[in-house]
């Protein structure tokens, strides 16, 4: 049995009176590619936001590499090892594509001294921002866009990735580009916990699966499982 | 001509000044979207600063060297006793603390210092002009202008080049991402005031070379010109306080030099009507706050 | 009015009834209401005149009162708030006060002058200094202070005697006192021979004075003297960007300049000639009332603030004095209206004949070497004096 990176115990999220994830039971193993999938409101990135402690846990722990990170601040679980590219890419309009990575190691000393060195690593994965560094991110294409985001949660050496839909608003070419990165970062020892509307593209990569519908998980499994138990009439059903 | 470039050259000085109190608006409203109208009482700080500093017969480049101390130190004091406790609390909330922390101010200054103005000398050296042609150019304006550039240029390399300051122009154009990525937000948010503070205090000491003393009261009037200058700019945009700064140094000098003897009661009221003028056709400002992609 | 009598006697009998104790104390005091504006913009001028009031008041309790009567005074912040003089005022009324004394300011003391009218209460305003505040409030309203047109009479012929002949004025409209006093100067000095070159104007608080001293470079012919009544900040601004341009006319100002600040602007304010409320010469008044200020609170008067505060109760004691200790409003009122040459901190004070507005001594002084120098005490002919407005 492979390590358990990430486990997420009971864990409650809420926005005043809104309950938006409630009871959640996940698990990461080290290696893997898991995907989280649900409806639009399901409370995906709730839960991803709340790993990260962005948002604070109305209930449950969350354990991370052997330690509990729940209640620590953000840039500790990031030098712990784990990071988040966001929905919508989010990346900085403002600063150039290299100013960008350099925010990604911002989060520890040693990260700050590698900079130099991870930001070549990134610019031999993606050619593309080699050729960019010197633009602002705000011009780039949005698959540059995203590829940047991804870029930038790589600088800090993540043990596990967490990706809040990547394929989001992008055209079906590039789509399949950026899944071609996903597995080329498993094949480089990332393991990734992948939030994704797409489920066919997702179930295609992913070892194992979650469904979350209302703020609680439905259904968990390989992606054949997932597939056999009648996956759509959840994403029916939440809509 | 020469009264043209005369007059070009206070818009420039009193712009400048303008410009540096913006930023230090701009700064700590970028990441926190706080207007700070306590950021007048930093000037104040200052001038206190220098006034007691002197008085335990410190020199003088040094005690104006402290005056600046203390409004960067006090303004990232500010943050963590008055700020910090409610910055996640509505923005009017925020608001509404920046006032009460600038009256508290006042009336410390008031009751535990003088309501009297407290004088400070400035050295008749900087109070000459050099002729450059048929100009005369006063050197505490030459002064303004320098130390405002030189200012503008250390800020400008900070936010470039330092991680740091690349950090704080991240967080200004998204704070939770750069949370995100492991930028330390208290760290962050105490460099921004910090920032505000040094900015506040080099405009005091400008503002304190022509006015030559210190009150409670003193900064009350600068921070309104530079909440103008902030939102002329565009609310958030370094680049934009800078610039509205300088606008708003060029409208009031001109308005001063050019209008008739009979309108210039109305100057205020003129400069307004432009500033609103401008607004009307770029309510966002004249740079605009980039939103990222989302 | 005489239907109410009944009414008003009833009460009274009330009150006298079940309260004969506060009845028996009021006779014994005079109470004196203070409302000024200790904190905010108000404080630099109210927080002395404060001093100077509590320093005379104890010295006339500790020798006795006056004819026996003890002064109980009753001071309260108003913030420098016109809406919130009013309502402090009323408060003040409603404890009995005899005499009221108002804040330093125009529209406040108005407010508070309002209150008071309506209640019969005579009040003086301790260091407002436009002439048209009595007329404004009405008959129980006094002024204390050097009124503005008497103390630019006093420049204004400074200036014919040292022989200039063409002024330039530097005036607000921010405030009645920076708008009004180069007025009064410019009135004078021109029906008296001089001319003005040039009115210029400024904003309180603008601290750059670049436009409007270029300005004055491009006059021609150049202006032989300079008259301003800005004050701190504006005053050290302009002078010093004044001179920065190379500009040498002589500076006159008045009594907003008498701080500090002014001695220790250095070379640039060398040479300039205002006028006060009263210079300490040897054996006057005013060094007297210097010392024990001192003796009292341990420290320099931080303003003449101070000495005209003291003065108000002065005011009241020769009043109270005059009435032969009644303390009815219209009394009170009358005395005061016909009190000639009382002996006060800054010198002599006189209202009869003179609307309300006391006729006083004008100081002027010269900034030497960072030292303030008496030139002349002056008290100008009534008749130049232009006519409030």
């Amino acid at each position: 049995m492979p390590v358990t990176l990430l486990s997420v115990q009971k864990v409650a999220v809420r926005y005043g009176a809104i309950q938006a994830v409630e009871n959640a039971e996940l698990a990461v193993a080290a290696g893997e590619i898991v995907t989280l999938l649900g409806a639009n409101g399901a409370g995906k990135s709730s839960l991803l936001n709340a790993c990260m402690g962005l948002v604070p846990l109305a209930g449950g722990q969350v354990h991370f590499d052997g330690q509990r990170i729940s209640g620590t601040r953000t840039e500790h679980v990031v030098r712990r090892g784990m990071t988040l590219t966001p929905e919508g890419r989010r990346v900085f309009p403002g600063l150039s594509v290299a100013d960008n990575l350099a925010i990604g190691a911002a989060a520890s000393p040693q990260l700050r001294r590698e900079t130099a060195a991870r930001r070549t690593e990134m610019y031999d994965l993606f050619p593309r921002l080699h050729e960019r560094q010197k633009q602002l991110a705000g011009t780039l294409s949005g698959g540059e866009q995203q590829m940047l985001a991804i870029a930038r949660s790589l600088m800090s050496n993540p043990k596990l990735l967490l990706l809040d839909e990547p394929s989001l608003g992008l055209a079906p070419n590039i789509v399949d580009q950026i899944f071609d990165i996903i597995a080329a970062l498993r094949a480089r020892g990332v393991t990734i916990l992948l939030v994704e509307q797409n489920a066919e593209l997702a179930l295609d990569i992913a070892d194992r699966g979650y469904v979350l519908a209302g703020g609680r998980i439905v259904l968990s499994g390989t992606p054949g499982e997932l597939r056999a138990s009648g996956l759509e009439r959840v994403y029916l059903g939440a809509h | 001509m020469e009264y043209f470039l005369q007059q070009g050259l206070n818009a420039l000085a009193l712009g400048g000044t303008y410009a540096l109190l913006g930023l230090g608006l701009a700064v700590v409203f970028s990441v926190l979207g706080l207007i700070n109208f306590a950021h007048g009482e930093l000037m104040t700080l200052t001038g206190y600063g220098i006034f007691y500093t002197l008085l335990m017969g410190v020199p003088y480049p040094l005690a104006l060297l402290a005056g600046v101390l203390i409004a960067a130190l006090a303004a990232v004091l500010m943050e963590r006793i008055a700020f910090r406790p409610v910055r996640n609390a509505s923005p009017t909330t925020m608001l509404l603390t920046s006032f009460a922390v600038s009256t508290i101010l006042h009336i410390l200054f008031q009751n535990l210092i003088s309501a009297r103005p407290k004088a400070i000398p400035v050295p008749d050296a900087i109070i000459g002009a050099v002729s450059v042609g048929s100009m005369q150019i006063g050197i505490i304006q030459l002064l303004s202008i320098a130390i405002t550039a030189v200012s503008l240029l250390g800020l400008t390399l900070f936010l470039k080049k330092s991680l740091l300051g690349i950090a704080m122009r991240a967080a200004a154009e998204d704070f939770n991402v750069a949370r995100l990525m492991g930028v330390n937000a208290n760290m962050v948010i105490s460099t921004a005031f910090a920032i505000s503070g040094i900015l506040a205090g080099i405009a005091g000491v400008l503002w304190l070379f022509q006015r030559g003393s210190v009150d409670p009261m003193m900064g009350f009037l600068p921070v309104l010109k530079a909440f103008i200058a902030v939102v002329l700019g565009g609310l958030g945009s370094l680049t934009g306080a800078v610039i509205g700064g300088f606008i708003l140094g060029i409208i009031e000098v001109s308005l001063r030099a050019y209008l008739p003897d009979g309108m210039l009661a109305y100057r205020d009221a003129i400069s307004l009507t432009l500033v609103i003028l401008v607004l009307f056709f770029l309510p966002q400002g004249i740079v605009p706050r980039r939103e990222s992609v989302r | 009015m005489a239907k109410n009598i009944g009414k008003y006697g009833a009460l009274l009998a009330t009150i006298m009834a079940v309260a004969p104790f506060c009845a028996a104390q009021a006779q014994d005091a005079i109470k004196i209401g203070f409302v000024g504006g200790f904190t905010g913009y108000l404080a630099p001028y109210d927080q002395p005149t404060l001093q100077g009031i509590e320093l005379a008041v104890e010295q006339i309790n500790k020798a006795g009162g006056i004819d026996g009567k003890q002064i109980e005074l009753i001071s309260r912040d108003m913030r420098s708030d016109t809406a919130q003089a009013a309502v402090t005022a009323q408060e003040v009324v409603d404890q009995g006060v005899q005499v009221m004394i108002a804040p330093c300011d125009v529209d406040p003391a108005v407010a508070t002058g309002q209150i008071t009218q309506a209640a019969q209460i005579p009040t003086i305003a301790a260091c407002a200094s436009t002439p048209i505040l009595p007329g404004m409030v009405g008959d129980y309203m006094f002024a204390n202070y050097t009124a503005d047109n008497l103390q630019a009479t006093a420049l204004a012929d400074y200036a014919l005697e040292q022989g200039y002949k063409n002024a330039l004025v530097l005036l607000s409209r921010d405030t009645p006192y920076t708008e009004m006093l180069p007025r009064y100067f410019a009135t004078v000095f021109e029906k008296k021979g001089g001319t003005v070159a040039a009115t210029l104007e400024f904003k309180m608080g603008q601290q750059d004075f670049s436009a409007e001293v270029t300005k004055i470079k491009e006059l021609s012919p150049a202006p032989d003297v300079v008259m301003t009544a800005a004050y701190e900040p504006d005053f050290p601004a302009f002078i010093r960007q004044l001179r920065s341009a190379g500009i040498t006319a002589p500076v006159l100002g008045s009594d907003g300049i008498d701080s500090p600040t002014t001695l220790e602007l250095g070379e640039v304010a060398e040479g300039v000639v205002f006028s006060n409320a009263g210079y300490p010469t040897p054996g006057s008044a005013l060094e007297k009332f210097n010392a024990d200020f001192k003796a009292h609170f341990g420290e320099e008067p931080s303003a003449i603030f101070t000495a005209t505060g003291y003065d108000v109760i002065k005011v009241v004691e020769a009043a109270v004095k005059a009435t032969g200790g009644n303390l009815e409003g219209p009394a009170l009122r009358d005395a005061i209206d016909n009190l000639e040459n009382v002996a006060v901190a800054t010198g002599s004070i006189t209202y009869k004949g003179m609307n309300r507005v006391p006729l006083r001594v004008v100081a002027l002084n010269k900034v030497q070497g960072g030292q303030k120098v008496h030139v002349a005490n002056v008290t100008p002919n009534g008749a130049d004096v232009p006519p409030a407005q």
